[in-house]
């Protein structure tokens, strides 16, 4: 098990703890709820001792009936119970949903971080068999629990101190059963991961079916499968013993008592013991204790072990505290941006992307950042940004490290636009507003004009009307973010092929209107023809080797003296 | 139900399904027949067993034949427990061998069919054939056993209520009846609840989802606590409606906690009665009421007839698949290649016809690609560029009409000969493999590191590979990888071999034009023998190729070199506005004129 296995427990007991006076009103209800087993073997007994076998049918059948009476008020208290497993479990629930969705947000913000498919799933699926899980064990340990302390007090008191002689093989049973609990559970957790890598070696194979024939690759891939496909086999087999561990768990605890009852009751006849007696003590073993005992044996070894593995799974998936930054020493004095000999790579072993990279963007310059693709363009963006953190060296903004700052306070200084714009479903003005939410109608309507959105609104049918990404095309979608850009004081912009999906006409309205809004605009270009729109132009090149190159000039000068910039332009012109 | 059943069974689809069925339930081998074995006694010694406790409690005040009435109860019990023993481990073996038969079936036969089975089915609902569906169907040898003796318990139980006495086996039956009802009202009551929690719960997904999408936007604005707050939203309808789904829960459980304990109080009065009147013994009353337990059983063998029809849909859906026809390959060789160092890699079309949706796409095209020539192939959006690369490679057949290579059909070669010789390069690779070196490597028979990193250095992909946590050793789920980064893997792939013919479709359209002018160099260097045909979209590409094969209106309007063709202006309207605004082409006319103007 990993690490944070040892949580799980801690967030079960937490999940309970938190409603301590729930947890006595389920004691008292389960305690009523034993009530007509409690009764059950006694009044058998007594039905046939005091009645049917003495030719009384009248007392037999008042048995019966008090035997009745314990089945209603029983019944009363399973419908408590069930309202107030519902008072401890949706609540549970419900921090499961917060916590999944702030994880898949945590992890897709972080950096390096990717769409986290599995999101969806846990939401859906795995929260739900959490939940019923977690309900269900409450409902079984508890309901063995009584049932087993009725049971034993029955036979007790229908059979004297004999009726101890029960214990031993339950409690022999349950330990045998509480000893392989651990091996259980890894193998029902390798069964889960086979299963889910059954199913992820198929999906390649499918989804890739053009590229593996192409590739005359149909064994290789079938092989992939195949090993999947036998370690699931084994790990089913596996499991599969499991469940006759739990059999025999119950043969032990269950039968094995049963079986002694039966030998002992000779010499119970001898020392007094009537029929009644004996048969009331079967009802206890057969009627109470059996069903009891696989119950538990059977939810827990599937059920509870599901809950922990998967449970398990939620929680690595799920948020993970990160330490909060100390608030704003001070305001930055003035916009300059400032990279201090910045070095970035993904990963120890990698080459850096951004090698001692030294750079001044000054207040108000439009920069535009080129270069081939694989060059570190959208990565210096990034780090610009603060959204990347680098290995070595800092970036400043108005002489404040960029890393000190918390996101929120960021955020009112510098907007990063990148290529995927987000559109979510809400009214186009939520949309507009999503970086300033106090936007007026009047800049709204300046910002949608200056961009050339206007139409769009018009057929969305204005600022109020709903909208997902789904009604926009993807060049729609950026500039509906452009103009969230456009409506913010931010004095820094930093668009990452923000225009991407733009054609050049509009990317060329787009990048003079935010040009001219007065702040600082970096732009990283998809096209060349930004860069002639620029003050300065930073040209990154990856030379093979990992020799990083940076220069920096107007249009003129880079053709003059870069051979790459030059290389770039002349393809340009074909 | 029963005319539906009938009308099932005629159905050839569904005997197809219950042929598959059983040749899948063979394939659990002995350990089915273990289970059936095993399942059969532990169910008969459970049937036996209150009627011997019956008779031991009723041997007990005599004392004769007490110790063989007790060692019959402890046989009957270690015969039960032992049976499950067997059945547990028979269960998971024969599902084990079962399932995995009928998935790797599935799964040669998806392979052996080829990319057509996406055009038939869809990915995701293929997965989920060989997942879930194969998992269910999968199963039927043990169901099948669990359904004949899951119903031996309670049928029987109700048999020998009836035979200890007419009148408690009466009661029982009045009492299983009550129950059965009982259960539908709640299937038809929880269901409506449950649609409308799944619906809340499908509104909170939906939000996520947006969210997702637009991580980095999150990110930069800091909105993670606002985000949240929307997505979660939709939580005070889950919130009713689990609460609602719980309110049915209490009410079936109230229901359950009563008709059962009290069927079996009726039963031990009516036998109590039988007692008193002298009819029953004391023993018969304790069997009595423990038949009426096994009674109450009944609904989980009616579980099993559920999951029986769950395989059989299974079945249906794995069989749906296997009925599809595979891709027949030949058995011919290919001649070998020109003792001029050439590789051959003539490729021919004659009266080739493929339609989509009815209408014919492609339609008597001839076309002769010289052995070592590198071909462009161009046509306005939706002319079948990439038809006619995947009819180059045997990826789709035609209806009409003939491919050659090297003067054989190619569905007279055999399929190493055939994938060996035709290679391709995607506009979207499908990379498959743990690691990058095993992704270049997939579709390659020489597996020397030399050659992968050659072909990835060719292929532009070395760069951005090296600079992965493990370079060539990265676990391809662990590289973060760009559209343009997949690209020059599929290239490197398609390069780590040396093919005859090697197609490139769209091949090059992510990279930024620096990298695809470095490649494209590479694609079109001279006298290395290779044919090769490029599915072009840019004028720059089809510039640099020797031959331009036009493809207009189903068939090649010319094929001549680009710049004998550029003079003509409908050739030139390929590459123009009309190719998508945002394409580079527009960029490449228009740039030009302001830079020339800088430069001078």
């Amino acid at each position: 098990m990993t690490a944070t296995s040892n949580t799980v427990p801690w967030i079960l007991f937490g999940a309970l703890r938190r409603h301590p006076r729930a947890l006595l009103r389920l004691a008292a209800w389960s305690a009523l709820e034993v009530l007509p087993l409690l009764l059950s073997g006694y009044g058998v007994a007594r039905a046939l001792d005091d009645g049917f076998l003495v030719g009384r049918p009248g007392t037999g059948l008042v048995w019966l009936s008090v035997l009745a009476v314990a089945v209603l008020a029983g019944a009363l208290a399973t419908r408590h119970i069930y309202r107030i497993l519902a008072e401890i479990v949706e609540p549970f629930r419900d921090d499961l949903v917060d916590r999944v969705v702030g994880g898949a947000l945590q992890r897709s913000t972080v950096l390096g971080g990717r769409p986290d498919s599995g999101a969806v799933a846990r939401l859906t699926h795995q929260v739900e068999v959490v939940r019923d899980c977690f309900a269900g064990l409450l409902l079984l340990t508890r309901s063995f629990v009584v049932t087993a302390v009725a049971a034993v007090i029955g036979i007790a008191a229908l059979t004297g101190v004999v009726g101890l002689l029960v214990l031993p093989p339950l409690l022999a049973g349950l330990a045998f059963f509480v000893a392989s609990l651990r091996s259980m559970m890894a193998r029902q957790r390798d069964h889960v991961l086979t299963d889910e890598s059954v199913a992820e070696s198929a999906s390649t194979v499918v989804h890739s079916l053009r590229d593996v024939v192409a590739c005359g690759a149909e064994d290789r891939a079938c092989a992939r499968v195949q090993r999947e496909v036998d370690a699931h086999a084994a790990a089913e087999r596996t499991l599969a013993r499991m469940a006759a561990v739990r059999t025999l768990s119950v043969a032990v605890g269950a039968w094995l008592p049963t079986v002694g009852l039966l030998v002992a009751a000779p010499w119970l006849l001898a020392t007094g013991a009537t029929l009644g007696t004996i048969a009331g003590g079967l009802v206890y073993l057969t009627q109470g204790l059996l069903p009891a005992l696989r119950a538990l044996v059977d939810g827990v070894g599937i059920g509870a072990l599901r809950l922990v593995v998967t449970l398990d799974r939620l929680v690595e998936a799920g948020e993970h505290p990160v330490p909060a930054r100390a608030p704003l020493p001070q305001a930055p004095g003035g916009h300059d941006l400032v990279a201090d000999g910045v070095t970035f790579s993904y990963g120890s072993h990698a080459e850096p992307v951004v090698d001692r990279l030294d750079q001044v963007i000054p207040e108000g310059q439009h920069l535009v950042i080129v270069g081939p693709s694989g060059a570190g363009k959208s990565t210096l963006a990034g780090l610009l940004a603060a959204t990347h953190v680098p290995q070595c060296g800092e970036v400043r903004l108005g002489g404040l490290p960029v890393a000190d700052l918390d996101p929120q306070t960021l955020a009112r200084y510098r907007v990063l636009i990148p290529q995927e714009a987000y559109v979510f479903a809400g009214t186009v003005g939520e949309n507009l507003r999503y970086l300033h939410p106090a936007a007026t109608r009047t800049e709204l309507d300046a910002a949608v004009d200056a961009l050339g959105l206007r139409s769009v609104v018009t057929r969305l049918g204005g600022y109020d009307a709903a909208v997902d990404s789904g009604m926009l095309s993807a060049g729609e979608r950026q500039l509906v973010a452009l103009a969230r850009a456009h409506l913010t004081p931010a004095p820094v912009l930093i668009l990452d092929e923000a225009t991407c999906h733009l054609d050049p006409v509009a990317e060329e309205r787009v990048e003079r209107v935010l040009a001219g809004r007065g702040g600082t605009l970096v732009v990283v270009a998809h096209r060349l023809s930004s860069a002639l729109r620029a003050q300065r132009i930073l040209l990154m090149d990856s030379a093979p080797g990992g020799v990083n190159t940076v220069v920096s000039g107007s249009h003129r000068e880079l053709l003059r003296t870069a051979p790459m910039y030059r290389d770039l332009v002349g393809h340009w012109m074909g | 139900m029963n005319s539906h059943q009938a009308g099932r069974s005629r159905d050839p689809a569904w005997r197809k399904a219950d042929r598959l069925l059983l040749s899948t339930g063979r394939r659990g081998g002995l350990w089915t027949w273990w289970l059936a074995l095993a399942t059969l006694v532990s169910a008969g010694a459970e049937i036996l067993l209150p009627a011997a406790l019956g008779r031991a409690l009723d041997a007990l005040p005599g004392g004769a034949h007490v110790t063989s009435a007790l060692l019959v109860c402890a046989g009957l019990i270690a015969l039960m427990v032992a049976g499950k023993v067997i059945g547990d481990i028979a269960t998971g073996a024969s599902n084990a061998r079962s399932t995995g038969w009928l998935r790797m079936t599935l799964m040669r036969h998806l392979v052996a069919i080829g990319p057509a089975a996406t055009r038939r089915f869809e990915p995701g609902d293929l997965v989920t054939r060989v997942t879930r569906n194969a998992s269910e169907a999968g199963q039927v040898g043990v169901t099948a056993v669990m359904v004949g003796a899951g119903l031996i318990p309670p049928v029987g139980s109700i048999v020998a209520l009836a035979l200890i006495d007419p009148w408690v086996g009466l009661t029982a039956l009045a009492g299983l009846v009550a129950m059965a009802g009982l259960l539908r009202v709640f299937v038809r009551d929880n269901s409506e609840t449950i649609g409308h929690y799944l619906h809340s719960q499908g509104l909170i997904a939906a939000r996520l989802l947006d969210a997702l999408s637009g991580a980095r936007t999150i990110a930069a604005a800091g909105s993670i606590e606002h985000e949240r707050r929307r997505i979660l939203q939709p939580m005070r309808g889950l919130r009713e409606h689990g609460m609602r789904m719980w309110r049915n829960q209490v009410r079936v459980a109230g229901q359950a906690a009563v008709i059962g304990p009290l069927l079996q109080l009726f039963v031990v009065g009516v036998a109590g009665l039988g007692v008193v009147a002298g009819r029953l013994t004391v023993g018969e009353l304790y069997a009595a009421s423990r038949y009426a337990v096994l009674a109450a059983g009944i609904g989980s063998a009616v579980g099993f007839l559920n999951k029986l029809t769950r395989a059989r849909a299974g079945g249906r859906r794995v069989a749906e698949v296997l009925t599809e026809p595979v891709t027949p390959y030949g058995v011919a060789s290919l001649p070998a290649s020109s003792d001029k160092g050439g590789w051959g890699g003539r490729l021919e079309f004659r009266g080739v016809r493929v339609s989509a949706a009815g209408e014919p796409v492609i339609d008597g095209l001839n076309l002769v690609v010289p052995a070592g020539a590198t071909v462009a192939v161009v046509g306005r959006s939706g002319a079948g560029k990439s038809l006619l690369a995947a009819l180059a490679g045997r990826l789709t057949d035609p209806e009409q009409g003939r491919v050659l290579l090297d003067g054989v059909a190619l569905p007279d070669l055999s399929r190493e000969q055939l994938r060996g010789a035709v290679g391709f390069a995607f506009e979207r690779p499908a990379l498959v493999g743990d690691t990058i070196e095993e992704v270049i490597n997939f579709g390659s028979r020489s597996r020397t590191q030399e050659k992968v990193r050659g072909a990835a250095a060719t292929a532009r992909a070395d760069t951005f590979v090296e600079r992965l946590p493990q370079g060539y050793q990265t676990a391809l789920a662990a590289a973060p990888l760009s559209g343009g980064e997949v690209q020059r893997l599929g290239l490197a792939r398609a390069f780590a071999h040396p093919y005859r013919v090697l197609i490139l479709d769209d091949a090059t359209s992510s990279l930024d034009t620096v990298t695809e002018r470095q490649v494209g160099a590479v694609l079109t260097a001279r006298g290395v023998g290779q044919t090769r045909l490029i599915i072009a979209h840019r004028a720059a590409t089809a510039a640099r190729t020797d031959l331009v094969a036009w493809i207009d209106q189903g068939q090649v309007r010319s094929l001549r070199p680009h710049a004998e063709l550029w003079r003509d202006p409908n050739y030139r309207a390929l590459f123009g506005p009309e190719e998508g605004l945002a394409e580079p082409p527009t960029e490449w006319r228009r740039v030009p004129t302001e830079l020339v103007a800088v430069s001078t």
